[in-house]
């Protein structure tokens, strides 16, 4: 069995003069599997991946990632990133395809230009997100989810091993984050990215990724998506998850109960995202 | 015509003649930074680091260096070029370590080199008297006058290395700009970034004082790429608008400054603003335009 892709072990974290972000989470990402991290606003989810990325260092504990430091990992172009918040300043003067090539840019050495091979895959990632068609568009005259599809391919074009994205769906409607679930599929499948999704949406967690860890500064359960139970996410919402995810239908199963760390509530939950979108819907 | 007469009369040429090289210089060094200036919104960066320059002016005056030429130019345009490059440093310092806030931090390090300055300068002038050359106005808008062929052959050695500064961290740089965030995640060294660009402005700032003056010295960092990207949203095209704008800048303004017995420096910024000012009206009318056309539903 190959390592994990993503090791965190024992890891705390807090931020200076602040509570404890994290609290002794142990997790295994394991290589070519795509994670979904669920949990409240303020419960870890992106200081855990900041420190999967290696711009937090942990208080105590250790996070390996592709058997790198974090900060090696990243210098050496195995992670790509999204953001949760896209700090890009889009009155750039420049294409949708500018901005993707920046990813396999930032390796080559500065006497060196792209590849063919390095134009391919600039070329595949515009495909995977169905971005091909606006690739000369200026970037400043996209929308909110069409840039986020953009980053992506940026991300994927660099032809990272581990494929990090912090709150994809925000700001997204229903039909698109069907189709970013899809999309999380073909990634796994396609390009065979090990992938971590940070997010309080259940909807796109449940359907794109096959593991799901919920997070809310400690670790509460780390399940496949069928073992996610109402009280595991009422546990880590802190609120009845059917008052939150009223649209969602949540059937209680008489499957085997779920294999949470700390929770074992009696009555697993099938989770199933409401009906396809309808023609015309926007793109994320 | 001033202009020929100034560039072809033997003695006048050996005046001005290194000034106008040392202004194309200028103007190709800014051009490159000026997009970047405009897009990272550091304009009022390049106030502060230029605004040091008259401290390290004030020093170099205090020395009475301030009209020699030759070995001891070279000993007046570092220690300048130290003050201008301290105050950068401590702006990128103060507010990327978010002690301080940016503008806040700017006007702080702004100011204070200005007292400093203004303080050093009366004091040279005491010391040294008036013969030594202590011009404030030439300090503050810049002069045609004291520019040597050294002063030439600093300033195209400074742009060479702004040029190849540039082009050696085009990729990470330009990343950086765009998208800090992600840069930072993909393992852009952010300080380091910070500090190759902060010490290009700097040697910017010094060179183009020499021209411009304190004062003016930011336009050249801040016109030529707000210009151009009023005219395009293409990154290559931006760049070579960039510089041609800041050559036209300069010449037009040498042009304007010997026809009209202006000061070069203000001479410089009127054009350049005169194009800026033709770039918005072109903005505004493309933007009257789109308004304006059928959308395409509305032709089906």
């Amino acid at each position: 069995m190959p390592d994990p892709a993503v090791q965190f072990q024992h890891v705390t974290f807090a931020y200076p003069g602040a509570a404890q972000a994290l609290a002794d989470v142990t997790l295994d990402v394991a290589t070519g599997a795509c994670l979904g991290v669920l949990g409240p606003n303020g419960g870890g989810k992106s200081t855990l991946l900041k420190l999967a990325l290696g711009l937090l260092n942990p208080t105590r504990g250790v996070v390996r990632v592709l058997g790198h430091s974090p900060r090696e990992a990243a210098a050496r172009g195995l992670i790509g990133y999204v953001p949760q918040r896209s700090g890009a300043e889009q009155a750039f003067p420049l294409s949708v395809r500018q901005v993707v090539e920046m990813g396999p840019a930032l390796r080559l050495s500065p006497w060196r230009t792209l590849t063919q091979g390095d134009h391919q895959a600039v070329d595949a990632a515009l495909a995977a997100v169905g971005a091909t068609s606006i690739a000369s568009k200026h970037v400043g005259s996209l929308s909110g989810g069409q840039f986020q599809r953009v980053q992506i391919a940026r991300a994927l074009a660099s032809r990272p091993k581990l494929l990090l994205l912090d709150e994809p769906t925000v700001g997204i409607d229903v039909a698109g984050q069907q189709q970013f679930a899809d999309l999380l599929n073909r990634l796994r499948h396609d390009f065979g990215i090990t992938v971590m999704v940070v997010s309080h949406d259940i909807r796109t967690v449940a359907s794109g990724c096959d593991r799901i860890a919920c997070l809310s500064r400690t670790l509460h359960s780390h399940v496949a998506p069928e073992g996610l139970t109402p009280g595991v996410l009422a546990e880590v919402f802190r609120h009845d998850v059917a008052a939150i995810f009223g649209d969602l239908h949540v059937d209680a199963h008489s499957a085997e109960a779920c294999t949470g760390h700390h929770h074992a509530p009696a009555t697993p939950v099938q989770i199933s995202i409401p009906s396809k979108p309808t023609q015309g819907a926007s793109p994320p | 015509m001033n202009t020929i007469h100034y560039l072809t009369d033997p003695t006048l040429r050996d005046l001005f003649l290194p000034g106008v090289i040392t202004g194309l210089a200028i103007a190709i060094m800014c051009a490159g930074l000026s997009v970047l200036v405009v897009l990272k919104r550091l304009a009022f960066v390049g106030q502060g680091i230029s605004h040091a320059a008259f401290g390290g002016a004030g020093v170099v005056a205090t020395l009475g260096w301030m009209s020699a030429a030759g070995a001891v130019s070279l000993g007046a345009f570092g220690i300048v070029f130290g003050f201008c490059l301290f105050a950068a440093l401590a702006i990128g310092w103060l507010s990327l370590k978010g002690k301080t806030e940016a503008d806040t931090a700017i006007g702080i390090v702004l100011v204070a080199s200005m007292a400093l300055g203004a303080i050093l300068l009366t004091r040279a002038a005491h010391l040294h008297g008036s013969s030594r050359g202590v011009s404030w106005e030439s300090f503050l808008f810049g002069s045609m006058d004291g520019i040597s062929w050294t002063d030439a052959a600093l300033g195209w050695g400074s742009a060479g290395i702004v040029l190849f500064s540039l082009w050696f961290f085009r990729r990470p740089m330009v990343f950086w700009a765009f998208d800090p965030v992600v840069a930072r995640a993909m393992g852009v060294r952010e300080p380091v970034m910070s500090l190759v660009l902060m010490t290009l402005l700097a040697l910017a700032t010094v060179t183009a004082m020499k021209l411009a003056g304190v004062v003016l010295a930011t336009a050249m960092l801040v016109l030529p790429g707000a210009c151009a990207l009023l005219f395009s949203r293409r990154w290559s095209v931006v760049l070579w608008l960039a510089l041609l704008i800041a050559l036209a800048g300069v010449v037009g303004g040498l042009v304007l400054g010997f026809e009209a017995d202006w000061p070069t420096g203000p001479s410089i910024v009127v054009v350049l603003a005169a194009v800026f000012a033709a770039g918005r009206v072109y903005s505004f009318l493309q933007s009257r335009r789109a308004a304006s056309s059928p959308t395409p539903a509305a032709l089906q």
